[in-house]
């Protein structure tokens, strides 16, 4: 499943995943937002593997801004987006306008 | 920082629509660091799309090690391209049958932003290798405003009512024109901008896959509909605002004329072999 956010004035960010067994595998991040640099990006995706599909948008964010590392900067588009990308996916996948 | 959709006009002294940026790249200290540059041209010669790519590469590490003078490089189209951006997914971006149809390579830059359709006469592109110390102290949202100010300016000459939308946009009130993107290593910058000089909007439809949810904040249906190409807003030849451009970057900053050197293409080349030209560069995202 995919969902995808774009920033206001900002980027679009999208989320490809799959839920099994509750989480999130096979996590894909993208979209034409810019970081720097650019070999944080692995941290994006790797932050949402194997989340719980329930968490909250707050905690999905928390999650991946933790795991951006120190000095690493995300333009135009932030954990809140990449988080809402997700939320939009699994209610997509539900059926559920979000 | 949200991206006008009318035509209202900026006080002349405004570059972007964001007056906190506009003020800062005002700033006369910022004039002053263009300047304690020597900065050279290469003009535009056509080359394969991955050639401009790979070029990119060895041209921004080459001014951060200082072994080549900060570069302004006028990129020449040999064929036509998809370049995605570094984070973006091939099948997202780009339908790949109607690409391969047309005799459209797909290829992969180092820089982030959206994917592009460029054909040999269709689109001004150029790049500005640049030390780090240039934009130092900017935020990245003030440093790509302050990296095309001058083309902001250039446009105006040419009698466009053009300015800069945050983050990375340069439009006018006849459309969106084109849009920026940076790469930052070796400590250096590479600022690279794409212009559309005139736009098959069916083709570009067919090729590039833009979804409602890219659209949502611009109060638009079709990506096509938003871009104001050159040729339509000037009514100049390509080569005339290339010429222009490059007249302006003289006037403001101060350009001497230069070229490529045979060893930058040889490490090009190489660079094509190991990376751009590679599927796993390509396909790094499928």
């Amino acid at each position: 499943m995919q969902g995808q956010y774009k920033t206001p004035g900002g980027k679009l960010v999208a989320v490809d995943f799959e839920v099994v067994d509750g989480q999130l595998r096979n996590v894909t991040v993208h979209g034409d937002f810019f970081l720097y640099p650019d070999d944080a990006f692995a941290a994006l995706s790797g932050a949402l593997e194997g989340a719980p599909a329930g968490l909250g948008e707050a905690a999905l964010a928390e999650r991946v801004r933790a795991a951006i590392p120190a000095g690493a900067e995300l333009v135009g588009t932030s954990p809140e987006a990449i988080a809402i990308a997700v939320n939009r996916g699994l209610a997509g996948a539900k059926g559920i306008r979000a | 920082m949200s991206e006008p959709t009318t035509t209202a006009p900026l006080e002349p002294e405004m570059l972007t629509t964001d007056p906190a940026i506009s003020q800062r790249i005002a700033d006369p200290e910022l004039a002053e660091r263009w300047r304690a540059y020597d900065w050279q041209l290469i003009p535009s010669t056509p080359l394969p799309p991955n050639m401009n790519l790979a070029l990119d590469e060895v041209l921004t590490s080459r001014v951060g090690r200082g072994e080549r003078p900060p570069t302004l490089r006028f990129w020449g189209w040999a064929s036509p391209a998809v370049i995605l951006g570094r984070f973006q997914s091939v099948r997202n971006e780009v339908n790949e049958e109607t690409a391969a149809a047309h005799g459209i390579q797909i290829v992969r830059r180092i820089s982030g932003g959206g994917a592009m359709l460029a054909e040999p006469e269709g689109a001004i592109t150029y790049s500005i290798y640049a030390p780090e110390a240039l934009i130092k102290g900017l935020s990245f949202a003030e440093s790509y405003a302050f990296f095309d100010a001058w083309v902001i300016q250039a446009l105006r000459r040419l009698g466009l009512e053009a300015w800069y939308a945050p983050l990375n946009d340069i439009t006018a009130s006849g459309g969106k024109i084109g849009g920026a993107a940076q790469a930052r290593r070796w400590n250096a910058v590479l600022h690279h901008v794409t212009m559309a000089y005139q736009m098959n909007g069916e083709l570009l439809s067919q090729v590039l896959r833009i979804g409602k949810e890219k659209l949502s904040d611009k109060g638009i249906t079709s990506a096509a509909k938003r871009v104001g190409p050159l040729r339509q807003q000037t009514d100049l030849p390509r080569q005339a605002i290339i010429d222009h451009l490059t007249d302006v970057f003289r006037d403001e900053h101060g350009l001497t004329d230069g070229a490529l050197l045979p060893e930058e293409i040889a490490e090009a080349e190489q660079l094509i072999k190991t990376r751009f030209g590679t599927k796993e560069w390509v396909y790094f995202l499928p």
